[in-house]
């Protein structure tokens, strides 16, 4: 390794400045890192295609005439309303590959940096430690909002377009509302879970492991409690169940727990209170162990 | 004063890393010496606000460590002690995204990381993977990741640790030159004595969480008592006893080599007077040289 210095050191002629999103460039580059790892561009593409299904289904229910054979057995399916949407959003194989995006891109975001000992040199910066989990869940929130909210949007505006009037709108003002809600609520639900998850570990495979696990084994868990106890009340154990039960209620659509939804809200909010205390524990400049 | 403490401490649970430490550093290349465990490294982490004190008071530059912890982590470039980087990232974004945290546009930190990254010798390996960096490269990195945005202090925690011997030379040079620029000060903590004795015009000596020495090199270079170095023969407690009740300090290395400190004005024929009076035969009598490592045995202890 060759030293290349013809020049001593100089000085840099510009001006520091201080900036209004110090997280800014933190979550720029979370979304950028993620894009470079093999394999993720494909999995964020895959899960585009609950999304094209759905958009199937919406073109489908404006052609009724042209797909009579396909739809005979069970129009109801392709009834639009906010149930639609929200069986888009809550089922089974969305949350699938919502999670798988989140592992595959998210997961070391704070695994990483505490497994290559990287919070110092970000806290040697004038940054908080709000302004670094700012930055690190803005990664977080990108992932879910491009996959929750611009779809939902996009969907409506195709809705309309397909249909050729706004009536839809008019029946359902708050739709949009709705999908931005759903969105916000899940950007705060899976920012908490990752967060929390991704600064439990300094290995993102055990943290990829534990993302998956936890959250499909609280429905294991939860049908095992159910089974045991005969409660409804036992499928708040169940994060998967919690997201479509919230997510129901949001949409006004059929609750497909017998739980209120605000009881299955706080369970999300509690994943978050315990993401921000393991945060608050764990994100320092220096590892202090007393 | 670029850095001023006063009654500094602060204590890992039950352990005291630092104990009432107060000190004043002015210009030019600052050492911050000990043996491992000293708190160094506290001291420096808590400059930089990454541990707050539980006694005392401290600014850097104009800036109260406590109170403006932004404006401080912005006027200071900090090359910690322990590998680290961002997995993923070539040497070029890394280096610029740090200077974009510090607040840096982001067109002139790209230019600026090209620089450093060249003049700390990573320039033709600027466009590879962090993860497949070699420890000296990784080394050399985290001194650029301190330069991108030209701090007025560098704080160096044992920049030369994990280096071969060419890459010990090379990065002592990059930061003796860093140094001999009046308007970049360096703080370099270690525990290597040489490392601090090409660099530093002066230095500070921390023992057990405590101030064991400060000032200017050549001051403390001065001789304020003469080292001889000793080899006996016969009861060898008794002299230790005797040169002990002269004044004289007297140290053992495990090879059973006396190292006597004698105090200054002492003089030399008392150690042989102890000799005669115990009964023991002197086997070699050497006058060491002063140096650092002399003082830093005088004040630490021999290791």
């Amino acid at each position: 390794m060759a030293v290349i210095r013809e020049r001593g050191y100089e000085h840099w002629d510009g001006r520091l400045t201080e900036r209004r999103f110090p997280w800014w460039p933190i979550a720029r580059t979370g979304v950028r890192l993620a894009f470079r790892k093999k394999g993720f561009k494909f999995a964020f593409a895959g899960a585009y295609i609950p999304s094209f299904v759905a958009l199937g289904g919406l073109y489908v229910s404006e052609r009724l005439d042209d797909f009579k054979a396909l739809v005979q057995s069970n129009r109801a399916l392709i009834k639009i309303d906010p149930a639609y949407f929200a069986d888009f959003y809550t089922n089974g194989a969305f949350l699938f590959m919502l999670v798988l995006v989140l592992a595959f891109g998210a997961a070391g975001l704070v695994a990483e940096d505490l497994k290559h000992s990287a919070l110092q040199l970000y806290f040697a910066r004038p940054l908080s430690r709000k302004d670094y989990v700012s930055g690190k869940l803005a990664v977080v929130a990108f992932f879910v909002l491009a996959l929750t909210a611009l779809p939902g949007l996009i969907l409506i505006a195709f809705k309309l377009i397909f249909a050729g009037s706004f009536a839809f709108l008019a029946q359902y003002p708050w739709l949009p509302f709705s999908v931005l809600g759903y969105g916000a609520l899940l950007t705060l639900f899976f920012g908490g879970y990752v967060m929390l998850v991704s600064a439990l570990s300094r290995n993102t495979r055990y943290v990829i492991v534990l993302l998956f696990g936890s959250f499909y084994f609280s429905a294991v868990l939860a049908e095992i409690v159910r089974g045991i106890f005969r409660t409804p009340y036992a499928m708040l154990f169940s994060l998967p169940a919690d997201v479509r039960q919230v997510g129901a209620a949001l949409f006004g659509a059929k609750l497909p727990q017998d739980v209120s939804p605000i009881l299955s809200f706080l369970v999300l909010a509690g994943i978050c209170a315990l993401a921000v205390a393991v945060l608050v524990r764990k994100v320092r400049g220096v590892e202090v162990i007393k | 004063m670029s850095i001023e403490v006063k009654d500094l401490s602060f204590r890992y649970g039950k352990i005291v890393a630092l104990d009432g430490v107060s000190m004043r550093l002015g210009e030019g290349a600052v050492g911050l010496l000990g043996p491992n465990g000293a708190g160094k490294s506290t001291l420096l982490r808590i400059l930089l606000g990454f541990l707050v004190p539980e006694h005392g008071e401290g600014r850097v530059l104009e800036y109260d460590i406590r109170r403006d912890r932004a404006a401080i982590r912005r006027s200071v470039g900090y090359m910690p002690e322990s590998d680290c980087f961002v997995a993923g990232m070539d040497a070029v974004s890394f280096t610029a995204y740090f200077g974009e945290l510090s607040g840096m546009p982001r067109r002139e930190a790209m230019k600026r990381a090209h620089e450093v990254l060249f003049y700390v010798g990573l320039g033709e390996a600027r466009y590879r993977l962090l993860d497949t960096y070699s420890a000296g490269m990784k080394q050399r990195l985290k001194l650029a990741q301190a330069l991108v945005h030209d701090p007025r202090i560098l704080f160096l925690d044992e920049p030369t640790s994990n280096l071969d011997p060419t890459g010990r030379a090379e990065v002592l040079e990059l930061i003796r030159d860093i140094a001999t620029k009046n308007s970049v000060q360096v703080i370099l903590s270690s525990h290597i004595l040489d490392d601090i004795e090409s660099v530093c015009d002066s230095v500070v000596i921390l023992n057990k969480g405590r101030l064991a020495a400060e000032g200017r090199m050549e001051d403390l270079r001065a001789i304020h008592y003469s080292l001889y170095e000793i080899r006996v023969k016969g009861d060898e407690e008794s002299f230790r006893r005797a040169l002990g009740e002269a004044g004289c300090r007297v140290d053992e290395t495990e090879d059973r080599l006396l190292k006597v400190y004698l105090p200054e004005g002492a003089d030399p024929m008392d150690v042989f007077r102890a000799a005669a009076r115990t009964g023991v035969q002197m086997r070699s009598f050497v006058k060491s040289r002063t140096s650092l490592e002399d003082l830093f045995a005088g004040v630490v202890g021999v290791d």
